[in-house]
C-alpha cells in the first residue's frame, strides 16, 4: 500500500509516495537521497540511523516514514557544510575522534541535540548522551573530549 | 518487512473498534521500538497495525490531589524531564534513565513497556512497586486494573481483543518513604537487565520502625514479582540489618527463574538476595 506523505527535512518539503511499511530511515536513504544518515544495525541497537524528529534524537530505523509528518525533521545534511563545517564536526576532525566514519552522522546529530538542550554538559551527561551510539572502532574517548570541547568553547 | 494493512484512527473509539473488529489480526502501534524490530525480523501471524500515534489524548502527564495520571503513549523520555515525576516518584525516573538509550527513550512509550509484558521491564517493575492502577478502554466500557493483576505470563497481558490502556495512575507514597532501583546487567546503559530490583520503604526515623514495605522483582519469573512474604516481615519491624537479611532470603526463596543466554538461574538467584538486601539498606540510609 503506497500512500502519498509531505515530510519537512532540513526545513524544505519534500512530496513523496511511498509504502506504508517503509521506515523514516529508508525514505531519507532511497526516496530522497539524503545517504548521510546511515543504516546500520536497522533495529534500533547502534544509532547510525539517529536523526532529529522536533529538536530530539531518534532512532529513524524504528519510525514508520507516516509517522514523521508534520514533524521537523534533522539530518545530517542539515548540520554544516563541506565550506563551513558545524563547530561539532570541526571538534571531532581535530581531536581525531573519526576512525571508520560509519557512526559519524549519528554522532554529531545526538551531540547537536545535547548541547541544543544542555550547553555545558559534564563529562558524565556527555558520556549517557551518546550511550545510544555505538562505534565498532572503539574510539570513544575522543569522541568525548571532542564534545567537552565544543561545549567549553 | 511483511505487507500489513494500516489504520491511523484519530480517536479512542475508533481505535478501540477497529481493534475489536480484527479479531486478533492486528497489533497496536505506541512507539514502535519493539513492534517495529518484531516486524523486520518477522514472520508476523498479524495482518495489520493500528497505529495509536494519533491519540493526543493519551498523552500527558497530570497532578491531581495525592494521585498522578500519566498518558499511556507519554515517552519514557518525558517522564524523565517531568519535575513533578522527578519529585514525587525519583525511582520511577531512575528506571527511565536505565532504559534503552536516549533515542529508544524519546520514541518508547510508557503505556508500551507495559503492554509489552516482558519480565525484564524496568519502568513496568517500579509501577509495579508503587501499585499503580491502569486503566483500560475496550468495546465493552472502561475498567481499573492494579498493575500487580496486570500482566498473565512473558508477554501476555489480561488485555482483550479491542481493549486498549490509556493511562497509569499512580498514587504518592505515604510520607516518609523512600525507594530504590537496581538494574543488573553487563552494562550501565543499553542493557536489559539480568535482574532488576525495586523497593519502597516507610518508616519512622526516630524510632526506627518500618511502617510499610514494598518489593519487586523482574528477570526472575514469568511476571514481575511482588514479594508479599518479604514486605509482611519487614512490616512493624525494626530496621536492622538481620530484618532486611531476612526479607532478602525470601525474596531470594520466592523467585523463580530460568538459564537463558544473558544469564543462568542460579546467579540470577543469588542477585536477588544481595540487590535486595542492598536495596533496602540504601532505602533505610540510616544506620543499622
Amino acid at each position: 500500500m503506497k500512500i502519498p506523505m509531505s515530510l519537512q527535512v532540513n526545513g524544505e518539503m519534500y512530496q513523496v509516495n511511498v509504502s506504508i511499511k517503509k521506515t523514516l530511515l529508508d525514505v531519507l536513504r532511497e526516496d530522497l537521497a539524503l545517504t548521510g544518515t546511515k543504516k546500520g544495525c536497522d533495529s534500533g541497537e547502534c544509532g547510525a540511523c539517529t536523526v532529529l524528529m522536533d529538536s530530539k534524537p531518534v532512532n529513524s530505523c524504528l519510525i514508520l516514514a507516516v509517522d514523521a509528518v508534520g514533524k521537523q525533521i534533522s539530518t545530517i545534511e542539515g548540520i554544516g557544510g563541506i565550506m563551513e563545517l558545524h563547530p561539532i564536526q570541526e571538534a571531532l576532525i581535530a581531536h581525531g575522534a573519526i576512525q571508520c566514519g560509519y557512526c559519524t552522522p549519528g554522532i554529531v546529530m545526538t551531540a547537536k541535540a545535547l548541547l541544543d538542550s544542555n550547553p555545558h554538559p559534564t563529562e558524565t551527561e556527555v558520556r549517557e548522551g551518546i550511550a545510544g551510539n555505538l562505534c565498532r572502532c572503539t574510539g570513544y574517548v575522543k569522541v568525548v573530549e571532542a564534545i567537552m570541547d565544543v561545549s567549553s568553547r | 518487512m511483511s505487507d500489513f494493512n494500516y489504520w491511523k484512527p484519530e480517536n479512542l473509539l475508533d481505535a478501540v473498534s477497529l481493534l475489536a473488529n480484527m479479531e486478533d489480526q492486528a497489533r497496536p502501534l505506541a512507539g514502535g521500538t519493539d513492534l517495529l524490530v518484531k516486524m523486520k525480523k518477522g514472520p508476523i501471524n498479524w495482518k495489520g497495525i493500528v497505529n495509536l500515534k494519533g491519540l493526543t489524548e493519551l498523552k500527558g502527564i497530570n497532578y491531581e490531589g495525592e494521585t498522578i495520571t500519566i498518558g499511556a503513549l507519554t515517552q519514557i523520555s518525558s517522564l524523565i524531564e517531568n519535575p513533578l515525576v522527578s519529585i514525587h516518584f525519583p525511582v520511577l525516573v531512575d528506571a527511565a534513565r536505565s532504559l534503552g538509550t536516549p533515542q529508544v527513550r524519546n520514541l518508547a512509550t510508557i503505556g508500551g513497556n507495559l503492554c509489552n509484558a516482558s519480565p525484564a521491564a524496568d519502568v513496568a517493575l517500579v509501577l509495579l512497586m508503587y501499585e499503580a492502577r491502569l486503566l483500560i478502554m475496550g468495546p465493552s466500557g472502561s475498567r481499573k486494573v492494579p498493575v500487580q493483576e496486570f500482566y498473565v505470563g512473558p508477554g501476555q497481558t489480561v488485555l482483550q481483543q479491542g481493549e486498549i490502556l490509556t493511562t497509569v495512575e499512580i498514587d504518592l507514597p505515604p510520607l516518609n518513604s523512600k525507594g530504590v532501583f537496581y538494574k543488573h546487567g553487563k552494562r550501565k546503559s543499553h542493557e536489559i537487565a539480568l535482574v532488576n530490583v525495586a523497593v519502597l520503604l516507610t518508616s519512622q526515623p526516630e524510632t526506627k520502625q518500618i511502617t510499610r514495605a514494598r518489593i519487586a522483582v523482574g528477570s526472575v519469573a514469568s511476571t514481575q514479582l511482588r514479594i508479599k512474604d518479604a514486605e509482611d516481615s519487614l512490616t512493624d519491624s525494626l530496621a536492622t540489618l538481620s530484618a532486611f537479611e531476612k526479607a532478602a532470603k525470601l525474596a531470594k526463596e520466592a523467585v523463580n527463574p530460568i538459564d537463558d543466554v544473558r544469564s543462568t538461574a542460579s546467579y540470577r538467584k543469588q542477585m536477588v538476595g544481595i540487590l535486595t538486601r542492598r536495596a533496602l539498606q540504601e532505602a533505610w540510609g540510616g544506620e543499622l
